[in-house]
């Protein structure tokens, strides 16, 4: 069967400094994984390619078969969302406002907001908990407030797969939690999910797989229970080694909270 | 609450999207009643008095003016009116699209280099063509809107790198070519040979003069104007979009480049027919869109109608006191809107810094 997105050879760099080489990946329909990984190196740039804003040098990114360079970004943005970490709104749109942008994809030139349009507005702010927020002015909420609105956006493209870029950055720990939990209830409802994260403690029971990015090496992809180990993570995120008991805790503390 | 109010809605969802914001309905009405009023008192208003009852009462047929009066309204005051009316309307509407463009609510219509570009042409106009006349306008005019619209394009080219075009940049050409092109009119000034009246008449322009148009004039910018409002309103929904910032509007479908030429070539066809017939006129366009936004929101496509609206009473109104004012001489209109829009600009200024919010 054809899978939901799948990279073929991908490669990208910015100018002659490589980003991304050689990525074989696939996302089938009900996927909920999270992308690991040092900073720089190349994890925010994976879900643009994986969105279609920015086209692999090499290589090919597919929705459901189909180069995304072949499809218009309209078409894409269809199928798929991508949650930026930051977004800055210049004037003071309220969330309802601010969510009615996720219909672009759907809108002709000159027609408004139809019942259908609505009606994934209305379902993407229910899905966020976001309908008590809805005539709040977007600049003013706060961050986990912000970050469920942000997501609410992409969910009113009523996508088929969701995007997330660090959707627990700067969030409290509570916050953490909820964002775990709505990730959690958008996967059970089937959306296809993949998310990059820094929480290593906030994955398992959460995503069914990992792939991590590790400078250098070809990107792995395994169950958390694969790719959770202490070797892999030190070498991927070059920790020090006399770090290494803390590591260990770390994902130990993991292991007994799941068990 | 919400959610029981938001689960009405949902099962009532055949109404169209104006229905749903009563807000925005009203204030069209109300914007359009206060036009047709400042239409009328300007018309009485002036060096020959004409009681507001009589002008309301010829305007749905029952004519009492004496054959004076209606000469002095239908072919000077009307003209007058009519032109500051698609004057204000032109630059707010412009402001308006500049702002959503540069997603900042302190640009105007002159900020990417228009003014420079239209100060040297009407200098060129005003000292060396004198005598050129194009499609029933003088020199000053043509060659202020020509140079408006060269030295947009200008500033577009310079400004574009890597097939991009980079909002910074833009705003960094539009200054420095603005500055050089309204500063070289100088050697333009030495080849004044009629000791200063030239430069009368470019002085008087540069303040924002709005001169008596004839028909023909105002035909051609109101078809100006129309052409821009239209070409606006698909426009406006992209610049809700684009505010969400370049990279988030291409993810989402939206053509940047294309929607950023459209708005700039829009925007300049309507500053340039603003500059046509008023010279340089400034703050209109800042402070039109900018109160507008303040009743309404931010939402681009509700505030393009208010927007034309509030810019052509707000012109009438200013451009009425400031040929009365002054009696019988004539006060630049655009002295009054500097005078009310400097601080404004101020003050917004200072709430936006602690509001942060716009």
């Amino acid at each position: 069967m054809t899978p939901l997105l799948e990279f073929a050879r991908a490669s990208f760099s910015y100018g002659d400094r490589p980003i991304l080489t050689d990525i074989d990946a696939a996302i089938s329909d009900h996927d909920c994984i999270t992308l690991v990984g040092p900073n720089g190196v190349g994890k925010t740039t994976l879900l643009r390619l994986a969105a279609g804003t920015l086209v692999p040098e090499i290589g090919e990114v597919r929705l459901r078969g189909q180069p995304l360079q072949s499809l218009k970004q309209r078409t894409v943005a269809r199928s798929i969302a991508l949650v930026p970490q930051n977004v800055e709104v210049p004037f003071a749109f309220t969330v309802e406002q601010f969510i009615e942008q996720g219909r672009t994809p759907f809108l002709t030139m000159f027609g408004g907001l139809r019942p259908t349009d609505r009606g994934a507005i209305e379902e993407a702010m229910d899905l966020t908990d976001t309908q008590t927020l809805r005539s709040r002015v977007f600049n003013q909420l706060s961050g986990g407030e912000r970050q469920r609105v942000k997501i609410a956006l992409g969910l009113a493209q009523r996508p088929e797969l969701l995007l997330l870029d660090e959707p627990t950055q700067h969030l409290d720990i509570g916050r953490q939690f909820e964002m775990i939990d709505l990730i959690h209830s958008l996967s059970r409802r089937g959306i296809a999910i993949l998310a990059s994260m820094h929480d290593l403690t906030l994955i398992e029971g959460t995503f069914s797989s990992v792939w991590l990015l590790s400078p250098g090496e070809v990107m792995r992809k395994g169950t958390p229970e694969e790719i959770l180990q202490p070797e892999l993570l030190e070498r991927a995120f070059s920790c020090p080694p006399r770090h290494r008991p803390v590591l260990v805790e770390r994902i130990r503390g993991r292991r007994e909270r799941v068990l | 609450m919400a959610k029981e109010i938001a689960r009405t809605r949902a099962a009532t969802p055949p109404e169209t999207e104006v229905a749903r914001q009563p807000g925005h309905r009203i204030l069209v009405g109300v914007l359009t009643v206060l036009l047709v009023s400042a239409i009328i008192v300007s018309l009485g208003v002036g060096a020959v008095k004409v009681p507001v009852q009589k002008l309301a009462l010829s305007f749905v047929g029952r004519d009492s003016l004496t054959a004076d009066q209606r000469v002095i309204i239908l072919t000077i005051r009307l003209p007058r009116v009519l032109a500051a009316a698609l004057v204000g309307s032109a630059l707010s509407v412009s402001g308006l699209l500049f702002q959503g463009l540069f997603r900042n609510p302190l640009a105007d219509p002159y900020v990417i280099g228009s003014s420079g570009g239209a100060v040297l042409g009407a200098s060129v106009g005003v000292f060396l063509l004198s005598s050129l006349s194009v499609a029933g306008f003088g020199g000053t005019a043509v060659l202020a809107f020509l140079g408006a619209i060269c030295s947009i394009t200008l500033v577009y080219s310079l400004a574009r790198v890597n097939h991009r075009t980079p909002v910074v940049s833009l705003l960094l050409a539009g200054f420095a070519v603005s500055t050089m092109l309204s500063y070289s009119s100088y050697f333009l000034e030495v080849l004044d040979h009629d000791f200063g009246t030239g430069l009368r008449v470019l002085t008087s322009w540069l303040h924002g003069t709005i001169a008596q148009p004839t028909w023909g004039q105002l035909a051609i910018v109101a078809a100006m104007l129309l052409v821009g409002l239209g070409g606006s309103v698909p426009l406006a929904r992209r610049l809700n979009t684009l505010a969400l910032g370049e990279e988030y509007a291409t993810h989402l479908g939206i053509h940047v480049q294309q929607t950023r030429i459209a708005v700039i070539v829009i925007g300049s066809v309507l500053t340039a027919a603003a500059v046509a017939l008023g010279g340089l006129i400034s703050f209109v366009g800042l402070i039109v869109p900018h109160m507008m936004r303040m009743l309404l929101g931010p939402d681009h496509a509700r505030l393009l109608p208010v927007t034309a609206l509030a810019g052509a009473v707000f012109l009438i109104l200013a451009d009425t006191v400031a040929r009365t004012v002054i009696a019988p001489a004539e006060l630049p209109v655009g002295v009054l809107t500097a005078f009310i829009g400097g601080p404004f600009f101020l003050y917004l200024l200072r709430k936006t810094k602690q509001e942060a919010l716009l």
